[in-house]
C-alpha cells in the first residue's frame, strides 16, 4: 500500500525516440489507476518503468516516500501481472505462486499459509499441482494474479492481463481484479488498450497517444468532459460522432451551421460562455461531437426540440437490446465511411427504417463537445482559460466591465474598444469589483467559481469552495492581453525567464585536512554557465543531470534554465546584466535588463539602474535539455 | 459433379500414398549408405584373418581376438583414457562457457554488444588450423606442449564463439519470464540457475553432445601437440599410426575394433541424453 508520484518523466532510446513525454501524476494509496491508449502510446512502457523493467531517461519517480528511479525491480516492493501470464513451465502452479516468497526467504509454514489462502481466493486450488501447460488461459491468468498477490506488494502492476481472453472471460475476470482490489486495499496500476475495461475498473484513467498523457480523469468525467477530440473519439462506444461546422453569434444565441450539409440549427449564447470569442465568428471552422445517445430519432423529442437536422438513413446495427443507426446529414454521404457528416444513433424504438429514408433527429445540444480544428483541443473546457471581455481604452483609462482602471505605464494601449483577455487565475476575490456568485463547482481538485458582473458572466479558479453571493474581485492587470482586429496589442508578461546555459565539469587544486595538516588535493566539482558566470551546482541536482545526459553528452548539452521573475537574486556577481528600463505595473515593479542571455525581466524588490549582477535561485529553477526538449530538473 | 468430387478425393489419396512410397525408397536408400561404412566396420573387427583387404565381404573365421589384442598388446587403453579426460573435462568447461556467453548476449544489452557478436561469429568461421603453428609456440612458451592440460585449453579457448545457436534458443525463451522472476525477487544470476537452465535443457544437451564429440575425434591439434609422446597420444593420434604403410597389415583388424570401442561412448551419451531432447518444454508459460 502506497502513494506513487511521478515527476516529469520521460523515456528517450538511444536513437532519440521518444516514448513516453513529460508524465506528471499522483497516485493515491489504494487507487485504481488505469492507462488507456492505442498500441505504442506509451502505456506499457510507463508501467514498466515503475516495474524497473526499463530505465528513467529523466524524471523522478517515487514509491510512497522513496525515489526508486535506481532501485532494482526486486527492491521496490511491487508485483506484476503480464499479458503473457510469463508462468515458469517448468514449476507447479503451486510452486509457481510460491517463487518469490522463497526468494525472499519466508518460512515455509508462512509460504503454504499464504499460496493457499491466494489459491482460495482465485479458486485454483484443485491446480496447486498441475503445469501451467494442462492449463487454460484464464487459469494461467488466475495464477498469474496469485503469483503476484501472495507477495502482498506496495503496488500492483497489471500490463493488459485480459487481452489474451476471451471475451466472455474477460468480463468475468474484469469483475474478479475489481473484488480483488477492493478485497486487497492495494494500489492498482493496470494497462490497457481497451477502454471499456478503463472505464469499468479504474478509480481514475489515464489516457495517452504517442507518448503524451492526454486526459486524466476519472471514468465519468472522461466520458462527459472529454478535453481534447481523442479522448472523446477513443472513450465511448459507439464512437462520438464528429462533423466539422461554423459558429456565428447573433445576439444572444449562436448560429451552427454543419459544413458539407445543409443542417443548420441555433443555440443560447449561454451554452458557450465558457468558448473564446474568436471561434463565434461563423468562418473558423470547429469539430462539433456529439454521442450516439444525444441524437435521438424519437419524434416526440423531435417535436420539441430546437435542434433538429435531417439525417438520410444508410443501415443499421441491431445489438438486442438497442439499434445503432448509420446516417449521413449530406444527402448523397453513403453513411459507411468515416467522415464529418456520418452519424450514428443509438436507437432504443423499435421502429424499422428503410436505407434511403430521410428522417429528422433531434441534437441534444446541452451535451455538444466542440474542439478545435487544428490543436483538437476542447473549445469548451469545464475549466476554461480565460473570460472574454469587451473592452475600450481612453486616455490610459480601461474600461470593463463596470470598472474603469487606470492603466499602469507598464501598459500602453492606443485608444479605442477591444476585447481583453483575463485568465480565470488571475482573478482574485478581495476589495475591487463587485460581483455576484452564481456557483462554485469542484473540477479536479479546483475550484471553478461562476460570478456575475451586471450582465456578464466570469470565470474563476478560487483556492477554496465560496458560497452564492454578494463578493469583490480583482484581476492582475499583468495578466491580461487586449486584442483589437483579432491582433494582440498588449500581451501579458511572462512571468517565466528561460535562460541559455551549460553543465561544467571543472578540476581543482583544493585544501583537505589531513591528520591535522593542510594537504593539496585534486578535486572535481560542477557548475552551471550561465551568461558568462559560473554558478556552483548542488551534488543531487549534478547527479540528476549526468544520469538523464550520460557522462559523454552532459558538458556538451546545451541547456535551459527556467525561473520565475521572481527568483532571481540581485547581487555583487552573477550574470552581468544592464539596466534598460523599469516596467511599472503599478502594485508591482520589475526591472527589464539585458544580459549575455537576451534581455531577462526580474522583480524588482527597489529601483535598480546601471550595471547590475543577477542570480538565479537555483532551488526554484527548471532545468531543460534544450535539444530533445527534456525536463531533467 | 459428386462423381468428380470423390474422384477427385481418391486421386488425391493415391497421391499421398506413392509420394510416401517415394519418401521412404529414397530413406532407405540414405540409412543403408549410411550404415553400411559401420556394419562393415563391426565386421572387419571379428575378422580372424590378418591384412587389409580381402577379396571377400564376410571373413572365413569369426573372432574377438582383435578386441583381445586392442587392450593387451597395444597402449589403446592409455589413449583412451587421456582422449575421455580431455573430453569430459572440455564438455563441462564448454557447455558452461557456451551458455553462460549464450545468456548474456541474449538478455543483456551492453554496448559493441552486436560488433561482438559479429566478430565472433566471422573469427569462428576461419579454420581452427590456421593458428595452430602460433597456439604451438604459444603453449611451448608456457611449457604445456606434450601435456593434455595444454589441449584442453586449446579445445576450450574458443568455445564462447559457439554461442549462436544457443542463443538462438534462448532468445526464444520469453523475456516475460525474467522479468517476472526479476520482480519476484531474483538476481539475474539466480534467472539464470532458476529459470532459463530448466527451460533451455535440448540446447544444454546439444551443447554437451558437440562439446563432446568434437575433442573425441579431433586429430589435428592433438597430434601436432603430442608428437613424440605416445603415453599423451589421444585415440585419432594413436590409431592413425595403425594405418601407417608398415603397421595396416597387422593391425588393420585391431583399428576396426578400436573404431568400434571408441563409437560407444558417443553411442552412450547420445542414447542417455536423447530423452531429454523433447519438445514442448516451455508449453504454458506464456500464451502461444
Amino acid at each position: 500500500m502506497a502513494s506513487l508520484s511521478l515527476k516529469h518523466i520521460y523515456k528517450v532510446y538511444p536513437n532519440g525516440t521518444k516514448a513516453v513525454n513529460d508524465f506528471n501524476m499522483e497516485i493515491e494509496d489504494k487507487e485504481f489507476i488505469v492507462f488507456v491508449g492505442p498500441s505504442g502510446c506509451g502505456k506499457s512502457t510507463t508501467l514498466r518503468m515503475i516495474a524497473g523493467l526499463e530505465d528513467i531517461s529523466a524524471g523522478e519517480l517515487m514509491i510512497g516516500d522513496l525515489v526508486v528511479n535506481d532501485v532494482e525491480p526486486k527492491d521496490r516492493d511491487i508485483a506484476m501481472v503480464f499479458q503473457n501470464y510469463a508462468l515458469y513451465p517448468h514449476m507447479t502452479v503451486y510452486e509457481n505462486i510460491a517463487f518469490g516468497l522463497r526468494l525472499r526467504k519466508l518460512p515455509k509454514d508462512e509460504i503454504h499459509r499464504r499460496v493457499t489462502e491466494a489459491a482460495e481466493i482465485l479458486g485454483i486450488t484443485e491446480y496447486l499441482d498441475k503445469k501451467p501447460k494442462e492449463m487454460s488461459g484464464g487459469q494461467r491468468q488466475r495464477v498469474s494474479l496469485g503469483r503476484a498477490i501472495v507477495r502482498e506488494p506496495k503496488v500492483m502492476l497489471l500490463d493488459e492481463p485480459l487481452s489474451n481472453l476471451d471475451a466472455k472471460l474477460r468480463t468475468q475476470m474484469r469483475s474478479e481484479i475489481s473484488k480483488l482490489h477492493a478485497r486487497l486495499n492495494t494500489t492498482f496500476i493496470y494497462v490497457t488498450h481497451d477502454q471499456v475495461e478503463a472505464m469499468t475498473m479504474g478509480t481514475r484513467i489515464v489516457v495517452m497517444k504517442n507518448g503524451y498523457v492526454q486526459q486524466i480523469d476519472t471514468p465519468k468525467n472522461l466520458y462527459n468532459y472529454p478535453g481534447n477530440k481523442f479522448v472523446a473519439g477513443f472513450i465511448g462506444t459507439p464512437q462520438m460522432n464528429f462533423f466539422e461546422g461554423t459558429l456565428l453569434k447573433k445576439g444572444e444565441e449562436v448560429e451552427i451551421k454543419f459544413a458539407y450539409s445543409d443542417a443548420v440549427i441555433t443555440v443560447p449564447y449561454s451554452m458557450l460562455y465558457k468558448t473564446r470569442p474568436s471561434y463565434l465568428d461563423g468562418k473558423t471552422t470547429v469539430y462539433i461531437g456529439l454521442r450516439a445517445e444525444d441524437i435521438s430519432l424519437d419524434p416526440e423529442k423531435v417535436k420539441n426540440s430546437n435542434a433538429v437536422v435531417k439525417v438520410r438513413i444508410s443501415h443499421k446495427e441491431e445489438l438486442g437490446s438497442e439499434t445503432l443507426v448509420y446516417g449521413d446529414i449530406n444527402m448523397s454521404g453513403d453513411g459507411y465511411s468515416e467522415s464529418s457528416t456520418r452519424v450514428i444513433i443509438k436507437d432504443e424504438s423499435d421502429r424499422d427504417f428503410k436505407p434511403g429514408e430521410v428522417v429528422d433527429v433531434a441534437l441534444d445540444m446541452e451535451h455538444v463537445h466542440m474542439y478545435d480544428k487544428e490543436t483538437e483541443v476542447s473549445i469548451l473546457p469545464r475549466i476554461p482559460e480565460y473570460n472574454y471581455l469587451p473592452c475600450s481604452v481612453k486616455g490610459g483609462v480601461l474600461s470593463v466591465l463596470t470598472a474603469n482602471i487606470k492603466l499602469p505605464p507598464a501598459i500602453s494601449c492606443p485608444d479605442g474598444d477591444g476585447e481583453m483577455l483575463i485568465p480565470t487565475d488571475a482573478i482574485t476575490l478581495g476589495n475591487g469589483n463587485d460581483a455576484k456568485v452564481v456557483s462554485c463547482e469542484e473540477i479536479n481538485g479546483k475550484y471553478l467559481a461562476e460570478l456575475l458582473v451586471g450582465e456578464r458572466r466570469l470565470y474563476a479558479v478560487v483556492p477554496q469552495a465560496i458560497q452564492p453571493g454578494n463578493v469583490s474581485f480583482k484581476f492582475d492587470i499583468k495578466k491580461i492581453s487586449i486584442l483589437r482586429d483579432g491582433k494582440e496589442i498588449i500581451s501579458p508578461m511572462n512571468e517565466m525567464v528561460d535562460l541559455d546555459g551549460m553543465f561544467l565539469k571543472e578540476k581543482y587544486v583544493g585544501e583537505q585536512e589531513v591528520n591535522g595538516k593542510k594537504k593539496k588535493v585534486k578535486a572535481v566539482r560542477f557548475d552551471y554557465e550561465i551568461g558568462g558566470a559560473k554558478f556552483t551546482a548542488d551534488d543531487e541536482t549534478s547527479q540528476k543531470l549526468i544520469t538523464v545526459m550520460g557522462l559523454k553528452n552532459a558538458f556538451t548539452t546545451a541547456l535551459v534554465f527556467e525561473c520565475s521573475v521572481y527568483d532571481f537574486i540581485v547581487g555583487d556577481s552573477g550574470i552581468p546584466a544592464t539596466v534598460e528600463d523599469i516596467v511599472d505595473y503599478g502594485s508591482e515593479k520589475f526591472v527589464r535588463c539585458s544580459t549575455p542571455c537576451g534581455t531577462v525581466m526580474i522583480y524588482a524588490d527597489k529601483d535598480y539602474s546601471g550595471k547590475i549582477y543577477i542570480s538565479p535561485d537555483f532551488t526554484k529553477t527548471g532545468i531543460i535539455e534544450k535539444d530533445r526538449d527534456i525536463r531533467i530538473i | 459433379m459428386e462423381n468428380t468430387k470423390t474422384k477427385k478425393l481418391r486421386s488425391k489419396k493415391g497421391a499421398e500414398r506413392t509420394a510416401n512410397t517415394v519418401i521412404y525408397i529414397v530413406l532407405i536408400v540414405i540409412s543403408v549408405i549410411w550404415l553400411l561404412p559401420f556394419f562393415i566396420l563391426i565386421i572387419q573387427s571379428l575378422r580372424g584373418e590378418p591384412g587389409m583387404s580381402t577379396s571377400y565381404f564376410f571373413p572365413k573365421t569369426w573372432t574377438f581376438d582383435n578386441y583381445v589384442r586392442l587392450f593387451t598388446e597395444t597402449q589403446f587403453l592409455t589413449w583412451y583414457g587421456n582422449t575421455l579426460l580431455v573430453s569430459v573435462v572440455v564438455t563441462i568447461v564448454q557447455t558452461i562457457i557456451v551458455l553462460m556467453t549464450s545468456y548474456a548476449l541474449s538478455r543483456l544489452r551492453f554496448k559493441m554488444r552486436k560488433p561482438l557478436m559479429n566478430l565472433m561469429l566471422i573469427l569462428g568461421m576461419f579454420p581452427g588450423f590456421l593458428s595452430m603453428t602460433a597456439i604451438y609456440f604459444i603453449l611451448k612458451e608456457m611449457s604445456l606442449t606434450q601435456s593434455l592440460f595444454g589441449l584442453m585449453l586449446v579445445y576450450t579457448g574458443s568455445s564462447a564463439m559457439g554461442y549462436y545457436i544457443c542463443k538462438g534458443f534462448f532468445d526464444t525463451i520469453p523475456k516475460s519470464l525474467d522479468e517476472a522472476a526479476r520482480i519476484d525477487g531474483a538476481s539475474r544470476h539466480t534467472v539464470f540457475i532458476k529459470i532459463i537452465l530448466p527451460l533451455a535443457k535440448p540446447i544444454i544437451i546439444y551443447t554437451i553432445l558437440t562439446s563432446f564429440t568434437a575433442p573425441w575425434g579431433e586429430y589435428m591439434f592433438s597430434s601436432f601437440l603430442m608428437l613424440g609422446d605416445p603415453s599423451k597420444f589421444t585415440v585419432a593420434v594413436g590409431m592413425k599410426d595403425w594405418l601407417s604403410e608398415e603397421n595396416v597389415n597387422q593391425y588393420f583388424t585391431v583399428f576396426c575394433a578400436a573404431a568400434v570401442v571408441v563409437s560407444i561412448p558417443i553411442t552412450a551419451l547420445f542414447i542417455w541424453l536423447q530423452k531429454y531432447y523433447v519438445e514442448g518444454v516451455t508449453g504454458g508459460s506464456v500464451k502461444g
